[in-house]
């Protein structure tokens, strides 16, 4: 396995340095960044030429130049040293500057995109394929095949106008009108209908209470003006993390076990004192207070797994683990909530939450509460258009890997000897099932790096996509190679860890040929 | 399916307890809003604090120093020249020869208390007049011999016809005296950076320059001096020193001698201007803080405003955006000229247009009116044919030209009057013009087809790289855009003498070459009118070309603002910024 | 950790075996048999091919001219009623203006350019572009995936590492920088070349894909049975290994087929797709964002055909995997103990 790896990351290294090559000759090739001064009436022209040809090395053929540049990136691989130099802009600016501001948006962006298309996209892959057939997975076909098919910019139009600009108008008078409420509730009837499924009798019932709730709460959101003051509230929080609860034991262990039972339960108990108990401390917290009490949750939720664990304490742990991190997680959620009247009724805000532009209000006052709603409404709409362009993808893969994992053999021998249905799709169907799924995740994080391009320019969102954009426009050769460099890198560790995970996942795929 | 057993109670429960919920309410207080601020986007980030370097010279870096720096005087929106008398006075002591003097008011001081100086304006002159330089350069552009002190980004040739200033006043004024009549001297504008600043960061003493400056004779080309240390040094920061990325730890590189001073810079985001606390002149601004947001895409930009997220807006003008701006609510449209203008141009470097029938011919079937209506109308609704080469319409001087300057013979399309000049010749056309924007495609379509009727062959030469493409013979037609001031005359020969910079049509007449050279040192400004028109109407007779339309402009403020006016040139929405205030 | 049978191996329907047993059908007929049950895969197979007839009668293709009465490049004869579409679908006996066309149905561009047309235009060339593109990209990562998967060692070595180069750079990444060094050196790509250069980076995912299939499928028992009786390894990799991960194969090619509309929809909205004053429904999609509020009919005529053709297109391709992988049909006991007295 360590010549294995060894042997990947001289691989990796090797295949670096032939696509920046590749890249940099393509780049030298798309146009001359001293084209501007052909067109320019100044006196002192040839004397400007003179200078961008030294400072970009103009004069050296790009085959050579492209050493040049390397032996500058080279340092960049001495740890600490800051020698790091890849080259200058057109305006003289150093890209070692800039990659790093435009770097930090547009790891946020992907990131919130590429965990939520996985994780959406594979639950309801997996769901649809479980119910094979049935209107929900019709409906979740089309739905995926849909989003697939738009531009990510016409989304990304259409959601600012209906999304961000509406939804604002909106909370300048939050009461939702009934025609509104009955749309809202018939949907999310609808949606439980499908994900509960079962016979007539109990669909009807389940829409039926379900649309009935929907529309109880949504009336009284609407009169309380719950939506300039969200909040969870004890009584929710309690009713929430025991959900949490339920389901990590129900999917992780099952129901008739005990121990499991306990785990989570006392994560629950746990959470809701938290809930009390740390709000003073949230209320003055960094963003390394809440580093360090999610490391002592999941530490917690390991400990109360090991101890109460029995004979099956890997099991126990993970439920506490899960169970911990996610109550915790609605804690949180609650501060942020919290924080939003006073995001609301700051003056730059003045009321209309959700941003098109930028990933931050500029000189937005106020705690780590506040700035995490701030990124929040700014990343929600760049993260969504985003994420269609995985979503899909995952769907229709985690589906049909599903349905053909349900149909093979063993499984269909683990349900002949009366195995428990949970125990099939989770450990046996489930696991498997994401073996293709590796592979895609890791293709498709290119793809996404480079629909960020898109995003960022519809939402003015001043990232890496930017940069590559207008180095490659104007052309201004250096930043485009910052660009590509960074993700070029980014993207061969995706693929080295979706390798890894796939020699993980499937034994039979030997690591040495 | 256990599954399918749990599922249902859960859902009931979950909304359950989202309605018990409902109940708790949190009592936070929104905080106070501080008011007073403004927020305006614009499409391009700061790079520099020097916006006149060749690196700097970015429209955002002018803009920035627009906010920040005052001068002698200001254009207004109608290009008045309006003098600043709380910075300095201009007054001009002498026609012959032409003298200049500039004195400094005492309200003049940089935002880290040290007043402006005639050691600030010593410095933007070496910088302006290039009066120090003695550099030649070879044809790939290297110095070959000598030295460049200031890499200034400017036209050097106005200030450099005035001999070295002479200092007065307690240091307070300088005097310039041109060797010869300039004609766009009242546009002279003696201020950049702080002089002490450069100094300070140089590692050289300011007196020390100064000296330098003061001894220093002319820079001559033919005979290249050693270069001065002091100066050189000097010159160096001021070439690279005020570029930046983000907001530099040192605040005395971004002085403010106006309203606002820089206060904060998120990179890639948005820069926040604050008032500055020192400024003693008239141009007080009514707002606290000014923040300025990068938004490159003009729907982003209306988004935005619609949104709240920005007050002002300066998009690309398109009939798209000025509807959708005009459809929103609580919304101000402005729209009006931009000192720039789409024209169509003979070249004359080629065989095809060597006939000047031919080029009447084609002239004729150029859809002038039709690619108004198509590009222009719907965003201007008063938009007439641009009908001069070197007036802008809605001028005095612009009316007065087109009765006599012979361009009502191209108002309408002729095809019969093409086909009988053309007699029966079917000349093939290249027409150069930049795919990326859809205003010269569609206006080359829209003469593709037309003067395909009187039998032109029309071949699309259409290049993303038509820039690198100017001049290089591989056309017989251009349609391209020109940006001006809007204020002066140098452009003239530059564009249309045989020798001009920018004249890529190679199109030569002598008499129009010996008007320019008059032009540039005619003082008056009516005089300056006269022969602006007989070059126009020479123009018109040889086929020069046909100006299509000059483009529109939009800008757009939330209507909790007021005092934006709109400015056709290239110093933005910021012109008047002093003027804005919050509702 | 949980217990899985992995060395399990998974018997799986050999092609040449399934020939064998069933009587009087050939493959091809039982997979043609099965898409032709799928109505949904038909009906978009059916909606696919109107797009198809109704882009190339229209303006007609190849020279040959179409029933409509303008070109994509024809200015026309002036603004009709401010460009404003004529199409209207209400009856009359309903209140509306009664079905027919009318002179511009989708309404006119700002200089007069009859939008029908040009939709129509960038329907036929958005077409090429994701045939062009499926094709090339179906073959070539077919066959480096399968030799990669099949023969291990260094060649798969090599073909993997060649796949993870083109990986590094992203798609839209190569694509921007082609199809500027285009317009900087060859006046633009034009469709095709734009397609061809496309389709020749798209395909790593898809050979990935086939080469993760093989390397599970040749350790079947059916491959170790047919090396034995001596089949040449081009016929185990196609006619044994292939039917079996083809499945794999045209969904991701039916996926790549559907982003190649909107890669070249992106492409065109940066500046570096198909240029004016050709027209792709990309290009007039992004040459018209800014009209979205105000003449929607220019943003939405285009956006419906690419989410129609992109929609028909992903249905057909899972219509096709379904009919050629019938082992992904639901696990149905009925349907399995039928299976089992046939057998």
């Amino acid at each position: 396995m360590v010549t294995f790896i060894a042997r990947r990351l001289v691989v990796s290294v090797l295949l670096l340095l032939g696509a920046a090559f590749i890249m940099y000759q393509l780049t030298a090739l798309a146009g001359d960044p001293l084209e501007e001064f052909y067109q320019s009436r100044l006196p002192n022209k040839n004397q400007l030429i003179a200078a961008r040809t030294e400072a970009l090395q103009l004069n050296v053929p790009a085959p050579l130049r492209f050493f040049l540049w390397l032996g500058g990136a080279a340092k960049c691989i001495i740890p600490f040293a800051n020698q790091c130099d890849l080259g200058l802009t057109a305006q003289g600016q150093k890209v070692t500057d800039l990659l790093p501001q435009a770097l930090g948006s547009t790891i946020q962006l992907v990131t919130a995109a590429t965990v939520l298309a996985i994780v959406i996209g594979i639950t309801i892959g997996i769901v649809s394929a479980l119910r094979q057939y049935t209107t929900f997975d019709f409906v979740m076909t089309f739905v995926s095949f849909l989003l697939y098919s738009l531009p990510s910019f016409w989304v990304g139009i259409l959601l600012k106008e209906f999304v961000a600009i509406r939804f604002n108008d909106f909370l300048g008078d939050p009461q939702l009108g009934p025609v509104w409420i009955a749309v809202i509730s018939i949907v999310v009837g609808l949606i439980w209908l499908g994900l509960i499924g079962g016979e007539l009798r109990r669909r009807v019932t389940v829409f039926l209470v379900s649309a009935l709730a929907t529309a109880a709460v949504l009336i009284y959101f609407s009169l309380t003006d719950w939506f300039l003051h969200p909040n969870l509230g004890p009584v929710l929080m309690l009713i929430l993390s025991a959900g949490v609860a339920l389901v990590m034991t129900a999917l992780m262990a099952g129901l008739k076990n005990r121990r499991a039972m306990l785990t989570a339960g006392i994560q629950v108990v746990l959470a809701m004192i938290c809930y009390f108990a740390l709000q003073p401390l949230l209320n003055i917290s960094s963003i390394y207070t809440i580093l360090i009490l999610a490391l002592v949750t999941i530490a917690v939720g390991l400990l109360t797994g090991f101890l109460v664990g029995g004979p099956d304490r890997g099991l126990n742990m993970r439920v506490g683990a899960f169970t911990a991190a996610l109550s915790a997680g609605l804690i949180l959620v609650d501060r942020f909530m919290q924080a939003w009247p006073s995001y609301l009724g700051e003056s730059a805000i003045n009321g209309r939450p959700i941003a098109t532009v930028g990933s931050q209000t500029p000189n937005l006052p106020g705690d780590i509460w506040i700035h995490g709603v701030d990124s929040f409404t700014h990343l929600l709409l760049p993260t969504l258009t985003l994420m269609l362009i995985g979503f899909a993808g995952y769907t229709r893969f985690s589906r049909a890997g599903m349905l053909d994992v349900l149909n093979q053999d063993y499984i269909r021998t683990a349900r002949a000897k009366g195995m428990p249905e949970r125990v099939v799709i989770v450990r046996h169907a489930f696991r498997n099932s994401l073996i293709p799924i590796a592979t895609i995740v890791a293709s498709d994080f290119g793809a996404l790096l480079g629909g960020a391009i898109i995003t960022e320019q519809v939402f003015a969102f001043s990232g890496m996509g930017a940069l590559f954009q207008r180095g490659i426009s104007l052309p201004d050769p250096n930043p485009v190679m910052g660009y590509f460099v960074v993700i070029a890198v980014m993207v061969i560790v995706f693929n080295f860890i979706a390798d890894m995970t796939y020699s993980a996942l499937d034994p039979r795929v030997r690591t040495r040929g | 399916m256990k599954f399918r057993r749990i599922g249902a109670p859960i859902a009931v429960a979950a909304i359950a307890a989202m309605a018990v919920t409902g109940c708790t309410t949190t009592n936070e207080t929104p905080s106070t809003t501080t008011g007073g601020t403004i927020t305006v986007a614009e499409v391009n980030e700061v790079t520099s604090f020097n916006p006149n370097t060749p690196q700097g010279n970015l429209d955002m870096n002018a803009k920035l120093t627009g906010y920040t720096r005052s001068g002698f005087f200001y254009l207004d929106d109608k290009l008045n020249i309006i003098p600043d008398k709380s910075f300095g006075t201009v007054e001009k002591t002498s026609d012959d020869p032409l003298t200049v003097k500039y004195t400094l008011a005492k309200t003049a001081t940089w935002s880290d208390g040290t007043p402006v100086t005639a050691d600030d304006m010593m410095l933007a002159w070496a910088v302006q007049s290039g009066f120090f330089n003695d550099s030649t350069t070879d044809a790939d552009g290297n110095v070959t011999s000598g030295t460049t002190y200031f890499d200034y980004a400017g036209d050097t040739s106005g200030l450099g016809l005035a001999d070295k200033p002479v200092v007065g006043d307690d240091n307070t004024s300088i005097t310039l005296t041109y060797s010869e009549p300039y004609a766009d001297w009242q546009l002279i504008n003696p201020i950049d950076a702080p002089a002490h600043v450069v100094a300070d960061h140089a590692g050289v003493a300011l007196k020390d320059v100064m000296s330098a400056m003061q001894t220093m004779p002319r820079g001559d080309a033919a005979k290249p001096a050693a270069p001065n240390d002091a100066l050189k040094t000097f010159a160096d920061f001021w070439n690279t020193g005020f570029d930046a990325t983000s907001l530099p730890t040192d605040k005395t590189l971004y002085l403010s001698s106006a309203g606002m001073v820089l206060d904060s810079w998120v990179p890639k985001q948005s820069i926040t201007l604050v008032r500055n606390p020192d400024y003693k002149g008239d141009l007080k601004p009514k707002v606290d803080k000014i923040v300025v947001r990068f938004i490159g895409d003009a729907q982003a930009q209306v988004t935005a405003l619609q949104n709240g997220e920005v007050d002002i807006i300066n998009p690309q003008a398109s009939a798209d955006t000025i509807k959708s701006l005009e459809a929103l609510k609580n919304v101000t449209t402005l729209t009006g000229n931009q000192f720039s203008y789409d024209h169509l141009d003979i070249s004359f470097n080629t065989k095809v247009f060597k006939d000047a029938n031919v080029r009447k011919a084609f002239l004729m079937t150029v859809p002038r009116q039709q690619i108004l209506d198509a590009i222009v109308t719907p965003q201007n609704p008063d938009a007439t044919l641009d009908d001069s080469q070197l007036f802008f319409p809605g001028t005095d001087a612009y009316d007065a030209a087109i009765k006599v300057n012979g361009s009502s013979a191209y108002d309408k399309v002729d095809i019969d009057g093409a086909k009988a000049l053309l007699a029966g010749a079917t000349p093939e056309v290249r027409v150069l013009y930049n795919t990326k924007n859809p205003n010269r495609v569609a206006s080359f379509q829209a003469l593709q087809a037309s003067a395909a009727k009187a039998g032109f062959k029309v071949i699309d030469g259409g290049a993303e790289n038509w820039g690198s493409l100017l001049g290089s013979g591989t056309y017989d037609a251009s349609i391209f855009g020109w940006i001006s001031s809007g204020v002066g005359v140098a452009g003239v020969p530059q564009i249309f003498s045989t020798k001009g910079g920018g004249n890529y049509s190679g199109y030569s007449n002598a008499q129009v070459d010996s008007l320019a050279k008059q032009l540039q040192v005619t003082l008056d400004k009516k005089a300056q009118d006269d022969i602006q028109t007989q070059i126009d109407t020479l123009l018109w007779g040889d086929g020069y070309g046909v100006p299509l339309f000059v483009a529109p402009g939009v800008m757009a403020n939330s209507n909790n603002v007021t005092g934006v006016v709109y400015y056709p040139g290239q110093a933005g929405v910021g012109w008047n910024y002093w003027e804005w205030a919050k509702k | 950790m949980s217990i899985i049978n992995e060395g399990e191996p998974r018997p799986v329907v050999d092609a040449a075996e399934v020939r064998n047993i069933t009587v009087g059908k050939s493959q091809g007929r039982l997979i043609f048999d099965r898409f032709v049950r799928n109505w949904v895969a038909m009906a978009s197979l059916g909606v696919f091919l109107a797009v198809i007839v109704l882009s190339i009668t229209s303006i007609g293709a190849f020279g040959i001219p179409g029933w409509w009465k303008w070109a994509y490049n024809d200015l026309g004869t002036g603004l009709l009623n401010g460009g404003a579409p004529t199409l209207s679908l209400v009856p009359q006996w309903l209140g509306g203006d009664g079905i027919h066309l009318g002179e511009h149905p989708f309404g006119q561009t700002l200089i007069g350019i009859d939008y029908f047309a040009m939709t129509m235009r960038g329907i036929q060339n958005s077409l090429i572009v994701m045939f062009i593109i499926g094709i090339l990209c179906a073959v070539i990562g077919t066959v480096v995936g399968a030799v990669a998967g099949y023969y291990r060692g260094w060649v798969e070595s090599v073909l993997m590492r060649f796949t993870d180069l083109v990986i590094v750079i992203p798609v839209i990444v190569l694509g921007a920088v082609v199809g500027k060094i285009a317009s900087e050196h060859f006046k633009g790509l034009g469709v095709l070349g734009l397609s061809i250069v496309l389709g020749l980076f798209l395909w790593t995912g898809l050979a990935r894909l086939v080469r993760g299939e093989f390397l599970t499928l040749r350790e079947r028992e059916y491959v170790d049975a047919a090396r034995v009786s001596g089949a040449r390894d081009a016929r185990i990799m196609f006619r044994h290994i292939l039917p079996n991960a083809v499945g794999v194969v045209i969904v991701s090619t039916t996926l790549i087929m559907a982003a190649a509309i909107l890669l070249e929809t992106g492409l065109s909205y940066l500046g570096f797709g198909i240029r004016s004053p050709d027209v792709s429904l990309g290009l007039i999609i992004s040459q018209n964002q800014t009209a979205f509020s105000t003449r929607p009919y220019l943003f939405i005529w285009p956006g419906v055909f690419i989410v129609v053709i992109a929609l028909t297109v992903n249905f057909i391709g899972d219509g096709l995997r379904d009919a050629f992988d019938p082992r992904q049909r639901k696990f149905v006991p009925r349907r399995m103990k039928e299976r089992e007295t046939a057998s």
